[in-house]
């Protein structure tokens, strides 16, 4: 499967299967095209991923007719002697298994699908409450179709022995203290930090946690805190003072921003700028979002994220078909941007375009998704489990609780059996292992199943995934 | 090659020799929470 693309000035095609990429001149670019126009036309769709020939060998490419029907199609825009040149590329990519490299995964899905997985992760929901009133919130202000809650000690423990218990020979299990808001409760979640510190020794384990936090409470205290035992904390904003306010005020109304913008500032600082992201949510209220990115990068922070806001078609918030190209130009604006200040030395990270074409995940990892509802488990405050934070309160997800553990362990089959060749949608598409079929609270809030695609954030994903190569190629010249 | 530039030494299908230790991190508990995103996780192996 083939996927080319122009961003940029930068010619650009994806071995899919492979994952190699690589940039290209002119006329290697239309080469490829044409290869993969005259597989078509031949009643064959090699290059879509939607392979019911013999596909496209190193063989087929040497035959005469390829290189006839070549110099026929691009005749007058190329000498026969430049298509003769990049085609020996071509062929020679091909050989070496980076390009046209036949998909040779799907045959492994059925392991994928009836492999033994083990718990490796909890989303402790510290505390259903929160301290502002989020016009987005997909937790309903924290508490989350529910009643407000904070999760007691003795549960929390018990949702740590259950991980333990549940994690075979895993070493590291991550536990992320989530919310509502967590610091909220934050005895308890220093409390479960001292009690997996103990236990992890016992068992030869080791604890990963993170904080999700809006940063309201957070003081020196818990600073010191954080830095000593978390490995990641997520701080909430959402950018400019006036996006952040209009979305993330007060329950009275009052903006947030002047009061957290400093303290992540220092949190951050004292981080040495690593191990933390500020994390934001866009909506059709700021799809100039790419200036809320360079709006955290001014105020010095380095590791950043903003997220599309995932809400009901008609929450006059939500994120639109209409609102597409617009958001495409603003990742492509950003990611030019980010090329420049890295040239100048003041790059940043934005999470929606940190790729590793290099030492990315293995093939088993992306053809296994995100793991929730198998690897990765959401506890409430009161222990009951679900398939991750986003599906908590829906009752027909209730897989279980920390005393009893697993008790619909169908759910968990339905989710392990879900995966980018499963998803009709996914089939064809170049970004299918990057997202590993996209998320799946996302695919049921708007299709009533998992096991399709949310496509407004399909487009993003492959927009995103377009931009984060392009950096790369231009970041390698 | 005078046509094509490549900017990955290592590829995917590589990875299927030695199948998953699973020790990476869990995506959603990186810093997205809304969205999918396997693909931008660290090797815990390559580390």
């Amino acid at each position: 499967m083939i996927h080319q693309y122009q961003n940029n000035g930068y010619n650009i095609v994806m071995d899919v299967v492979s994952g190699a990429v690589h940039v290209v001149d002119q006329v290697c670019y239309d080469v490829i095209a044409g290869i993969c126009k005259s597989d078509e036309a031949d009643g064959f769709e090699a290059c879509k991923g939607l392979q019911e020939g013999p596909g496209i060998t190193a063989e087929t490419l040497k035959e005469p007719e390829t290189f006839q029907k070549l110099a026929a199609e691009l005749n007058g825009r190329y000498s026969e002697e430049e298509i003769g040149e990049a085609l020996r590329d071509v062929i020679e990519l091909t050989e070496a298994g980076q390009l046209f490299t036949e998909d040779t995964y799907e045959c492994l899905i059925d392991e994928v699908k009836k492999r033994k997985t083990v718990v490796k992760a909890l989303c402790l929901h510290i505390a259903h409450d929160c301290n502002l009133a989020c016009r987005y919130c997909f937790a309903e202000e924290g508490e989350y179709h529910g009643r407000r809650a904070l999760m007691s000690y003795e549960v929390g423990k018990k949702a740590l022995d259950f991980l333990i218990a549940s994690s075979g020979g895993r070493h590291n299990l991550e536990v992320d203290f989530f919310g509502g808001e967590p610091l909220m409760n934050w005895q308890v979640v220093k409390d479960l930090v001292a009690y997996g510190r103990e236990q992890e020794k016992i068992h030869d384990k080791h604890f990963r946690f993170t904080l999700t936090t809006n940063g309201v409470l957070l003081n020196d205290e818990v600073q010191a805190f954080v830095n000593r035992e978390m490995d990641n904390v997520v701080l909430s904003l959402d950018g400019r003072r006036e996006v952040n306010d209009r979305m993330r005020p007060f329950r009275n109304g009052a903006g947030s921003y002047d009061l957290i913008v400093p303290k992540f500032q220092r949190l951050a600082d004292s981080r040495g700028q690593e191990r933390y992201y500020v994390r934001g949510t866009f909506t059709r209220e700021n799809l100039d979002f790419a200036e809320d990115i360079l709006h955290f990068a001014d105020l010095g922070f380095k590791q950043m994220s903003i997220e599309p806001v995932v809400g009901d078609e008609d929450d006059p918030y939500a994120i639109r078909v209409s609102d597409l190209p617009a958001i495409m130009e603003e990742y492509d604006k950003l990611a030019k941007v980010m090329i420049e200040r890295e040239k100048e030395g003041k790059g940043f990270n934005f999470f929606h375009f940190m790729i590793d074409l290099d030492g990315g995940p293995c093939v088993a990892k992306r053809l296994s998704g995100c793991g929730s509802g198998t690897e990765y488990l959401a506890v409430t405050p009161w222990g009951d489990l679900y398939p991750c934070h986003q599906f908590v309160g829906q009752e027909e997800f209730l897989m279980g609780n920390v005393d009893e553990g697993i008790v619909r362990p169908e759910i968990a089959d339905d989710f392990r059996s879900c995966n980018v060749y499963s998803k009709e949608k996914c089939r064809d598409c170049f970004a299918k292992f990057y997202c590993s079929g996209g998320c799946m609270a996302n695919a049921y809030h708007f299709h009533g199943t998992i096991h399709d695609t949310y496509e407004i954030g399909c487009e993003m994903q492959r927009k995103r995934v377009e931009c984060a190569i392009m950096i790369k190629a231009a970041l390698a010249e | 090659m005078k046509h094509v530039k490549t900017l990955n030494t290592h590829t995917m299908n590589n990875s299927l020799k030695k199948g998953g230790c699973g020790e990476c991190q869990t995506s959603c508990q990186s810093a997205c929470k809304t969205s999918c995103t396997v693909g931008n996780q660290t090797c815990e192996q390559k580390k």
